[in-house]
């Protein structure tokens, strides 16, 4: 087969199938409920959430959110209901809007930094064709070589 | 004299040969005195045979309960086992450094024999950095703020014993000293680096010389790091390997500049490029590895993994400025003779690639540096208390993490300077035909999370480009040498084993990919109040309750749940338990885990009626693919293994000038 062809057909399916997996659904309940106390810390535990702790609190917290669950609360009402309570400590995943927003913003400064750094370097244009080395280069090699193989002797 | 005063003993005169050695060294390697040299060499070997004398009298001391010295009487007692009081030495903070300073001292003896051999004048200017380190430590531990052998007046009955936590498991002694190795070692590429520096060489020999150091460093690091995975999952008892934990945060970080720099380190051997940068990364990996001791070891992070609070914390903190301020400003001082010559590369070069690898690794490392110390920097400033744990560093991770495999799959099919259209089509058809099959493959097991899809296609897309690196390798070797397929297969490794063993390296981390996606997708908790008898059914198994007793053990006292496990294939007992140590005043939970290539089983033994025995809280969690993640990590191992082992030497050809433009292309 063609090799265009091939690509075309396994780049569709490829996407039909990330597609599939990004499709809206609904969650259930015992889903919400992982959702929300994943992001919870467990407040006498050492950076485990809520979700993951085997502590009696934990246990104690994961059943209140399951029953604010089943009271058809939304997740906001639920978080709302634990920042009220704990302040924003208790999320595991500083919020956005406020001064912690710095945590978010420098990873990706940093990557955009770094990423136009980066490409305001390369060459651009078409590939460069191969040509013959210069003298200068194959004397360079040479001793590299010779250099390599005494380093690994 | 008892075993505590020889090793004192020894750590100082250790301390007397190592301040001899850097002076020696310094001479050394400025007068050019072969005679000095010597002494130096003779310092390294002694200091290194002392410290080792310090370690073993510090075991010995351990295994025969030799209460008068502080350090045993609070991390052992009569009751330890042989076993538990042996790695003792490891157990708590001051043996942690002894045993640090040994590896040290080793590594500045190796230096001192070998290295100095090839390259006299950059190996000895290392070496007195080296010894200039190992004297750091040394003055370390015969300080009181860290004196192992510490003595107490009146020596007690009994001692406290070790950390529960540290003796519930025969895995317990494997990640530190892994880890201790991988940090330890991080300094010698550091040590030349810095020896580079300061001869104003600018040209790439430090790198040669150092390189196969970087690599083993490195792959200590990883081993190390997924062996403390290992070692959190079967004792911490919460179901998970990766808690983004200090102590693994500070394990990671070097980990990831050190992955960064064995690939940029290829673009200033292919191409004579990014020499500031890649000394840049080598500083940066060592001074990771001395603030992540900072952090863990001097109590201003709390963590599972930490030890007490310690006043080695400031001096610690001293040495991590120095280090950076003496390398940055030699780097400024220098960075005139690094400059690169010409730009790098089109966007679809080998090179190019790295360097987005590089930037990508950057921002992981950051985000890991912010997301640790951000809740301290935060709560000292405005007193206001702030988490910061797993969901923030996934949000972050995964999207670099799954770039970072893309590039994996991508960097190694292209050529060097840019790749044509036509060379583009001939290396990725395949990879994108498996990639699609992978994340239908994803799809029909039942891993429908939109991060984990990807996964699963970036994974089958790196192993086809793997694949097929090894089949053409393998055909080029049959059509040239002549070679029978298998002798073809084992002659890439032996032939090329840097390049090939980084391909395998490559398939245990789409191993530890695939386990990470997999496990954090499709993992089924539940719990139950069982009484004996009765059970439970989680995702496929049934958990029967057959019985739950005390165990009474000399050093300590169990609950132990009995679990008669049933379903998908299995038919074993776990025994979850609640473990009392007589030191710490909470008991300590200890899973029972049924493990298989599928998935595992995970038992908690979470509460249990303390008078009767009559029922019993369980918690179980299903976690499909978590082992090929010591898989991986194993993979991780050999790959890098093969790629440190020498190559054969090989006969010297002189080639034409015509020739040699073909094979170097």
């Amino acid at each position: 087969m063609n090799r265009r062809v091939l690509i075309a057909i396994a780049v569709l399916a490829l996407a039909g199938a990330l597609a599939f997996a990004a499709r809206p659904h609904e969650t259930t309940a015992d889903e919400r409920v992982d959702q929300i106390t994943t992001e919870l810390r467990c407040p006498v535990c050492q950076g485990l959430s809520v979700k993951d702790s085997t502590s009696e609190t934990a246990r104690q917290m994961r059943d209140l959110v399951a029953q604010r669950v089943r009271e058809a609360k939304t997740n906001a009402e639920i978080e709302a209901e634990f920042r009220a309570a704990y302040g924003d400590w208790i999320f595991l995943s500083p919020p956005l809007a406020s001064w912690t927003g710095l945590v978010w913003l420098v990873p990706v400064a940093a990557l955009a930094a770094g990423l136009a750094l980066v490409t305001g370097r390369l060459r651009s244009g078409g590939v460069p064709q191969p040509s013959a080395p210069t003298t200068t280069e194959v004397a360079a090699l040479r001793e590299r070589v010779a250099r390599e193989e005494a380093a690994e002797g | 004299m008892s075993a505590g005063d020889l090793g004192a003993a020894a750590l100082r005169a250790a301390l007397f040969l190592s301040l001899w050695g850097t002076g020696a060294a310094i001479y050394a390697a400025w007068r050019r005195d072969a005679r000095v040299l010597a002494s130096a060499r003779v310092a390294a070997g002694f200091a290194f045979g002392l410290v080792v004398i310090a370690a073993l009298s510090m075991m010995f001391a351990l295994a025969t309960h030799d209460f008068s010295i502080l350090y045993v009487a609070e991390n052992n007692a009569r009751e330890t086992p042989l076993f538990y009081s042996i790695i003792g030495l490891w157990a708590a903070l001051e043996g942690s450094i002894l045993l640090w300073t040994a590896i040290l001292a080793g590594a500045t003896a190796f230096i001192a024999f070998r290295g100095t051999l090839a390259i006299p004048r950059l190996a000895t200017t290392a070496l007195a950095v080296m010894f200039a380190m190992l004297t750091f430590f040394l003055l370390l531990i015969t300080t009181p703020a860290a004196d192992p052998f510490a003595r107490l007046a009146v020596a007690p009955e009994n001692g406290n014993g070790p950390n529960a936590l540290l003796q519930t498991h025969p895995l317990m002694p494997l990640p530190p000293p892994l880890l201790y190795l991988g940090y330890v070692l991080t300094s010698v590429p550091f040590a030349y680096a810095i020896a580079s520096l300061i001869l104003g060489e600018g040209g790439d020999r430090w790198l040669v010389a150092t390189r196969r150091f970087a690599l083993i460093s490195w792959a200590l690091l990883g081993v190390g790091i997924v062996a403390g995975a290992w070692w959190s999952y079967a004792v911490l008892g919460w179901g998970g390997y990766w808690a983004w934990d200090p102590v693994e945060n500070a394990a990671i970080m070097p980990w990831l500049t050190s992955t960064a720099y064995l690939h940029s380190v290829m673009v200033e051997e292919k191409r004579s490029l990014l020499r500031s940068w890649n000394l840049a990364l080598v500083v940066a990996t060592f001074a990771l590895t001395i603030l992540g001791t900072f952090l863990t070891r001097s109590g201003v992070v709390n963590s599972v993994h930490s030890f007490s609070l310690s006043a080695i914390g400031p001096i610690l903190l001293g040495y991590l400025v120095a280090i950076l301020v003496l390398s940055i400003g030699l780097l400024l001082w220098r960075s005139a003779r690094l400059r690169d010559a010409g730009p790098i590369g089109t966007p679809l070069s080998r090179e190019a690639i790295f360097l987005f690898q590089n930037v990508l690794f950057m921002a992981a490392t950051l985000t890991v540096l912010l997301g640790t110390l951000y809740p301290l920097v935060a709560e000292a400033i405005s007193g206001a208390q702030l988490s910061i744990g797993g969901p923030y560093f996934d949000r972050v991770e995964i999207p670099v993490a799954l770039a970072l495999l893309f590039l994996m799959g991508i960097g190694p099919q292209l050529p060097w300077h840019g790749a044509s259209r036509a060379t583009l089509e001939r290396q990725f058809t395949a990879p994108i035909v498996a990639a699609a099959f992978g994340a239908l493959a994803a799809l029909i097991t039942g891993t429908t999370a939109l991060p984990a899809v990807l996964t699963y296609a970036l994974g089958a897309f790196v192993l086809a480009t793997v694949v097929q690196e090894f089949a053409r390798g393998v055909r080029a070797r049959r059509t040239l040498h002549g070679e029978g397929g298998v002798a073809a297969f084992a002659n890439l490794f032996r032939r090329s084993g840097r390049r090939y063993g980084g391909y395998v390296v490559h398939i245990g981390i789409v191993l530890v990919a695939l386990a990470v996606a997999t496990s954090q997708a499709r993992t089924v908790d539940a719990e139950r109040t069982l009484a004996p008898g009765d059970s439970l059914d989680v995702a496929g198994y049934t958990i029967r309750l057959e019985a739950i007793r005390p165990v009474s053990e000399p050093q300590r006292d169990s609950i132990v749940a009995d679990l008669a496990i049933s379903g998908n294939g299995a038919s074993e007992h776990l025994r979850p338990a609640l473990v009392q140590y007589p030191n710490s005043a909470a008991a300590v939970g200890s899973p029972g885990i049924g493990a298989g290539l599928r998935d595992d089983l995970y038992t908690i033994l979470a509460a249990y009626d303390q008078r009767t025995f009559s029922w019993a809280t369980i918690r179980t969690r299903v976690i499909p693919g978590v082992s090929w993640l010591w898989l991986g990590g194993a993979v991780v191992g050999i790959g890098a293994i093969i790629a440190a082992l020498p190559a054969p030497r090989r006969r010297v050809v002189r080639m034409p000038v015509a020739e040699v433009a073909v094979s170097a292309k």
